[in-house]
């Protein structure tokens, strides 16, 4: 039995006949539960995690411990900590009726009293803000209505550290309405399907395919949607630099589970061989704090050899190039006479 | 008493009461907190109040009337969150952006985004909403996933920007290579290519200065007086504004009007790519570009790195620098 279960039935209610009576904080105090130092860096972490689940805990009776625990991001034991910590939290006279009461009764929690913790409370300006940078940068045309109605969801007091704050943020610039992005994210917004033309670099070729787009990351310094491949009948991550075409379809569809999702961010990218590039001493410093660049190894005079994984011969030319006359793609030969050729042909324009 | 249970406590009275509560009442009922009548009880007692409302529990103190005793109370409609009353599709906007940018790994106030993230749940549902609850729970409980020091410095100085601390930075120039110590004031950060660049006064310099956060070697934020404010940021500075400037508009000389042509098929990215002051004309199903550089390198760098699909057309020395750079590299590759 855990300590919370222990604790539910007997203590408050019955011990509650003399409901009313204004007992002496000491008496009516539960024995304090021990609760071991946070290994949280952030003390407020575990009040802003107890706001969330009792009112998540009131509004679905029963949750299973699992659960519960999951949906607050912690471990099942801190749960039962933090539901043991609880019983021992009211307000004054504290009577047995002034407590809160959340009890586990066969691996499921329930709320007996929430003392007025029903519901969470309002967005801090630093949560606020966080999301209103985010929303700002994936762009869509209510981003700005979306931003206004958390500005509205922060304590009136702290409006205008929200005010001052999310200008202190800036996520990027949003996608054109027209670009991969920026179709894409209507598309997930309404559920529907997407038919993109896609270059797949494990096998160098451009195929067409019909993906139920379920989410968008950022992962390595590239943008990824992550959805259902219909031809392939499995979820799969496109790299978005890779999808040269994107239509949506009329197609609805239902929204994934949350398994499924758990996965987008662990996605591997398949990849074929990576590309190399020669960087001089100036462009050296700026490519390895690049994300997505990996170091292979440094040369002389402060120049390097980095790496490209996943990228087609197509995006690192444009890269090398971009570097200006610093760089060149040196392996493997088809992604150098790739830049070769560009090299030539761009030369000629300026003939 | 344990300051978590006192906050939550204090929330709880508060909360329930139908009047405001005296101050007097507040340190009856917890006499082992605020007791005495010196200042430090009420010191204590507005340090707990503050706490709350970083918490986004607000304390008020009403003055009180014929018919109010004077005292403290939470407004229960200051204090649940709001049923944000947005369409769906604006709220599936959130609920991606949100996912999306707690999936990158790297965010500022990543912990409370994904706090954010598991409150909106109760404000609204929408598509997206069980996605985004998911990624926000496992953010919170991965507390090192090996997000490596740009998470963790971006974090640190999420709360410097919010806190207004000065930072001490060891940093690593990128094209000097070399290794500099500098006090900054941290007005912003920002994100560019997906990097994240924080940006504010160098005292070293005395200037406004970008730092790309990755090649931040160490970080020490000012620990004294956490409720004092180092700085103000300069009230002409915007964070927007400096990120979205483009390469070609860092100010290394005299504005240049510059011409580039961009072949056929347009796609929406690369005409975004030039930003929202560049004059855009189209024609033949291509277009030209014209914009005023203050850094003509930055631009032809751009243009490069659009390979044979652009050119740069004006102003001559331009061109000519392109043409000297390409022949270069062809000569390298023969």
């Amino acid at each position: 039995m855990s300590p919370a279960q222990r604790r539910k039935a007997p203590s408050k209610r019955q011990a509650g006949g003399s409901k009313g009576r204004a007992s002496p904080r000491s008496n009516a105090r539960k024995p304090k539960a021990t609760v071991p130092a946070s290994k949280k860096s952030d003390p407020r972490d575990r009040l802003r995690r107890i706001l969330f689940l009792v009112p998540y805990a009131v509004r679905h009776p029963g949750i299973p411990v699992r659960d519960l625990a999951r949906r607050c991001g912690c471990t099942e034991k801190e749960l039962l900590e933090d539901l043991d910590f609880l019983l021992g939290v009211g307000s004054p006279p504290f009577a047995p009726d002034d407590f809160l009461d959340l009890y586990v009764e066969g691996d499921r929690v329930f709320v007996a009293l929430h003392q007025s913790f029903s519901r969470p409370p309002r967005f801090t300006e630093s949560e606020a803000a966080a999301l209103a940078a985010a929303a700002r940068a994936l762009g869509g045309e209510g981003r700005e209505r979306a931003v206004k109605a958390l500005r509205d969801s922060v304590p009136r007091d702290r409006r205008a550290s929200f005010d001052e704050l999310v200008e202190r943020i800036y996520a990027g610039a949003p996608p054109a309405r027209d670009s991969v992005l920026g179709r894409l994210q209507r598309a997930i917004a309404e559920r529907r399907a997407v038919r993109i033309a896609h270059h797949s670099a494990s096998r160098d070729a451009e195929s067409e395919r019909v993906v139920h787009p379920w989410t968008l990351a950022q992962r390595f310094g590239h943008w990824y949607l992550y959805g259902l491949d219909l031809g392939r009948e499995k979820p799969l991550a496109f790299r978005l630099d890779r999808v040269r075409e994107c239509t949506i379809t009329d197609e609805r569809f239902e929204p994934p589970g949350e398994a499924d999702l758990a996965r987008a961010r662990l996605f591997s990218d398949p990849q074929g061989e990576p590309i190399r590039i020669r960087v001089g001493a100036t462009a050296a410093g700026w490519a390895l704090s690049r994300p997505g660049l990996r170091l292979v190894k440094r040369l002389e005079k402060g120049g390097a050899i980095v790496e490209v994984p996943g990228a087609s011969a197509e995006w690192t030319t444009r890269l090398a190039l971009s570097l200006g006359g610093d760089a060149e793609v040196v392996a493997p030969p088809a992604a150098r006479r790739h830049f070769a050729e560009a090299v030539r042909r761009t030369l000629a324009r300026y003939a | 008493m344990q300051k978590d249970q006192r906050l939550l406590d204090l929330a709880a009275l508060l909360l329930k009461a139908a009047e405001p509560v005296s101050w007097r009442e507040i340190q009856e009922q917890f006499a082992g907190d605020y007791a005495g009548k010196g200042e430090a009880a009420i010191r204590k007692f507005e340090r707990d109040k503050a706490d709350l409302l970083e918490l986004g529990i607000p304390v008020r103190w009403i003055a009180g009337d014929e018919d109010l005793p004077a005292g403290y109370l939470i407004d229960k409609d200051e204090f649940y969150l709001p049923d944000l009353k947005l369409p769906p599709e604006d709220l599936a906007l959130l609920y991606l952006a949100g996912s999306a940018a707690l999936a990158n790994g790297t965010f500022p106030y990543a912990r409370d985004l994904a706090h954010a993230l598991n409150k909106l749940s109760f404000a609204a549902r929408a598509p997206g909403a069980s996605e985004a609850a998911a990624l926000a729970a496992r953010r919170l409980s991965s507390e090192d996933e090996g997000h490596g020091a740009g998470a963790v410095h971006i974090e640190e100085l999420s709360r410097a920007v919010a806190h207004k601390k000065r930072v001490h930075l060891v940093y690593l120039g990128a094209e000097r290579r070399d290794r500099t110590e500098r006090d900054v004031d941290p007005y912003g950060l920002f994100q560019q290519g997906g990097a994240w660049y924080v940006v504010g006064w160098c005292h070293s310099r005395s200037a406004i200065r970008t730092f790309h956060v990755a090649r931040i070697e160490s970080l020490e934020v000012n620990a004294s007086a956490p409720r004092t404010r180092d700085f103000e940021p300069r009230a002409d500075f915007s964070v927007a504004a400096h990120a979205t400037r483009e390469t070609w508009e860092y100010a290394h000389h005299a504005p240049v009007r510059c011409r580039v042509r961009l072949d056929p098929p347009l796609s929406a990215e690369v005409l975004a790519s030039f930003g929202p002051r560049a004059r855009v004309k189209e024609e033949g199903g291509g277009a030209t570009v014209e914009v005023d550089a203050t850094n003509s390198e930055g631009l032809l760098r751009h243009v490069l790195g659009l390979a044979d699909r652009a050119e740069v057309l004006a102003p001559k020395e331009l061109r000519d620098r392109a043409r000297g750079m390409l022949a270069a590299l062809a000569r390298g590759l023969a």
